[in-house]
């Protein structure tokens, strides 16, 4: 028994490694052709672990494209949209975790809606009212568009932190003397804390990732998001400048994966509630 | 008094309501409403209403394709995101209960590719496939005698790598929601399978899998929505070709609309992908519980 042990640890740890490598070697790649210089590039064979670290490359990108203006707007929309988001879906999840009413559930169903539909519906109508209104490629019109999709997931995350907080720490802050503003920002926000936690970084990831709306909505390159900004640079980019290409991707990527890995375990529970579309 | 008191309670509905009928109800009825009508960007051509959207829409061949593509994809992505969630949430569980090292690690660099924009998963995934020399992938087929292999120029190949890339992606999700679900699971339904002389496969046919069901039918419903919905790793991977052998039903809208500059159509194309996910919400909406649970588990 315990030599059968050994042999199953053992599988499970070469099934670890298995995985590790199939998930991580396509970024380990990219990171890879980062750093290399043209001759490295189209060195045969190619080398994981260049020669030489051309570190040089990151200057480089920064230096011929816009990307470090794209990072720059992305973390303003996204830092708005995140603002605008818990600002408008806690009080209405607070609602829908503490109150009893007759359209409850038809109203959550209509926000559940909204949650599992693709950005792309609205894009077409909203780029013909933009227009109309003169209010395209302002930053401030596609932040109220991020909250909008951002603000059904949210809510519904958010009902779920407030319904494990029992109803009567409530009543005690009502007893108290709280109106039910106060209940909510002085007594259930605090005691919400990890649930903010991972609200601010789904909205965050959320928001880094969204693509259709800035395309959409923003014609000046100067205030293109990210994820807008790096496909208008792949569509510059020649095999011959592949590198470059590597060191952007990798730019665009490390602010969410930073802040994924430091707050991991506030994502994992709210993930394994199922409460996410993905 | 009472009922200002009441107004006041629902008054926290009030920015929410008013966000989601502005910005997303009318703009969504507006595209039903824009997808009967002769439009171009800015003007509404005729006054009147038409269906030539749509019959000009399935009588093209087009469609068919497009169609034919999105249900591969789609069905790909999600059997391999599901099984794959499985095997991986599968090896975690027995890795923890055994108490060995990195399972953090092991469910890190799954979740990364979940964290990174889709656009960008396109650029990796076109950068790692390449057929030019920079390719590593091609290179090592080359040399192992396999050949190198057109993942990006073949319609066959760049629908398969379409689907690959989707699910580097995407099997985080499944991963994780199938952890949480095995992690619940009672221990003695194993135990008692074991003891009945029960090999792992059909311990884990009759046993678990069954057990697992309504998480399993969540999995299945919450990715479906997702896989019909992207598009973005395909424009910077394949670009929905060569030809539209990997335009699926979303990416085909955007197209139309916003590089073909045909409303029309693209509009169309919208309201059919508008009216699965409002299918599947339906399906997923009979799966959940929504009303007075206190911490909604899976």
């Amino acid at each position: 028994m315990r030599k059968k042990d050994k042999f199953i640890n053992i599988g499970i740890y070469i099934s670890y490694g298995i995985i590790i490598l199939t998930f991580l070697f396509p970024l380990i790649w990219i990171i890879s052709l980062s750093l290399k210089d043209l001759q490295n590039l189209f060195a045969v064979p190619p080398k994981i672990i260049p020669d030489t670290f051309a570190f040089e490359n990151y200057n480089r990108v920064f230096r011929q494209s816009d990307l470090g203006g794209y990072l720059i707007n992305s973390v303003k929309i996204v830092f708005f949209s995140i603002v605008g988001t818990l600002i408008i879906s806690v009080p209405a999840a607070f609602n829908f975790s503490r109150l009893r009413f007759k359209f409850k559930k038809g109203m959550l169903f209509g926000v559940l809606i909204f949650q599992m539909m693709s950005p792309l519906i609205i894009a077409i109508p909203l780029f013909r009212y933009f227009n109309a209104l003169g209010i395209q490629d302002r930053h401030w019109s596609v932040i109220l568009i991020y909250i909008a999709i951002e603000i059904p997931f949210q809510t519904w995350l958010l009902k779920s932190f407030f319904d494990s907080i029992p109803q009567s720490i409530d009543e005690a802050a009502e007893i108290d003397g709280c109106t039910r503003l106060q209940t909510l920002t002085k007594v259930i926000l605090p005691l919400s804390a990890p649930g903010l936690a991972s609200s601010i970084i789904f909205a965050g990831i959320h928001g880094w990732s969204q693509f259709i709306i800035p395309f959409v909505l923003l014609d000046n390159p100067d205030l293109y998001p990210i994820s807008v900004g790096i496909l208008n640079y792949q569509s510059t980019v020649e095999t011959i400048s592949t590198h470059l290409l590597a060191a952007a991707s990798i730019i665009s990527i490390i602010p969410a994966v930073i802040l994924f890995i430091a707050m991991q375990r506030f994502i994992i529970g709210a993930l394994t509630a199922g409460a996410v579309k993905g | 008094m009472l009922l200002s008191r009441k107004l006041k309670k629902y008054a926290f509905f009030m920015p929410m309501v008013i966000w989601l009928l502005v910005f997303l109800l009318y703009p969504t009825l507006d595209l039903i409403r824009l997808s009967f009508k002769d439009i171009g960007f800015v003007t509404e051509g005729s006054t009147g209403y038409t269906f030539d959207n749509f019959t000009q829409l399935f009588s093209h061949s087009d469609f068919y394709t497009i169609l034919r593509v999105t249900i591969i994809f789609v069905f790909f992505s999600v059997l391999l995101q599901m099984s794959l969630g499985f095997i991986l949430a599968r090896i975690m569980v027995a890795g923890e209960e055994r108490g060995l090292l990195g399972t953090v690690l092991v469910r890190t660099s799954v979740l990364i590719g979940w964290v990174i924009p889709g656009v960008v998963v396109g650029i990796i995934w076109n950068l790692f496939l390449t057929e030019s020399s920079t390719g590593i992938l091609n290179y090592w087929l080359n040399t192992w005698g396999i050949g190198r292999v057109p993942f990006l120029s073949d319609p066959t190949w760049a629908l398969i790598s379409v689907t690959v890339a989707n699910v580097w992606r995407g099997t985080a999700a499944s991963m994780i929601m199938q952890y949480a679900g095995l992690k619940v699971l009672p221990n003695e339904i194993h135990e008692a399978a074991i003891i009945d002389g029960a090999s792992f496969i059909q311990e884990t046919l009759y046993v678990t899998i069954p057990a697992m069901k309504p998480v399993l039918y969540t999995n299945l419903v919450l990715i479906t929505i997702k896989t019909v919905n992207t598009f973005d790793s395909i424009i910077s991977l394949t670009g929905g070709g060569p030809g539209r052998s990997t335009e699926v039903l979303a990416l085909s809208s955007y197209l139309r609309v916003f590089r073909q500059f045909d409303l029309g159509s693209g509009a169309s194309i919208a309201v059919i992908l508008f009216t699965v996910n409002l299918l599947m919400t339906l399906v997923y909406s009979r799966l959940i519980d929504f009303d007075e649970e206190k911490g909604r588990t899976v």
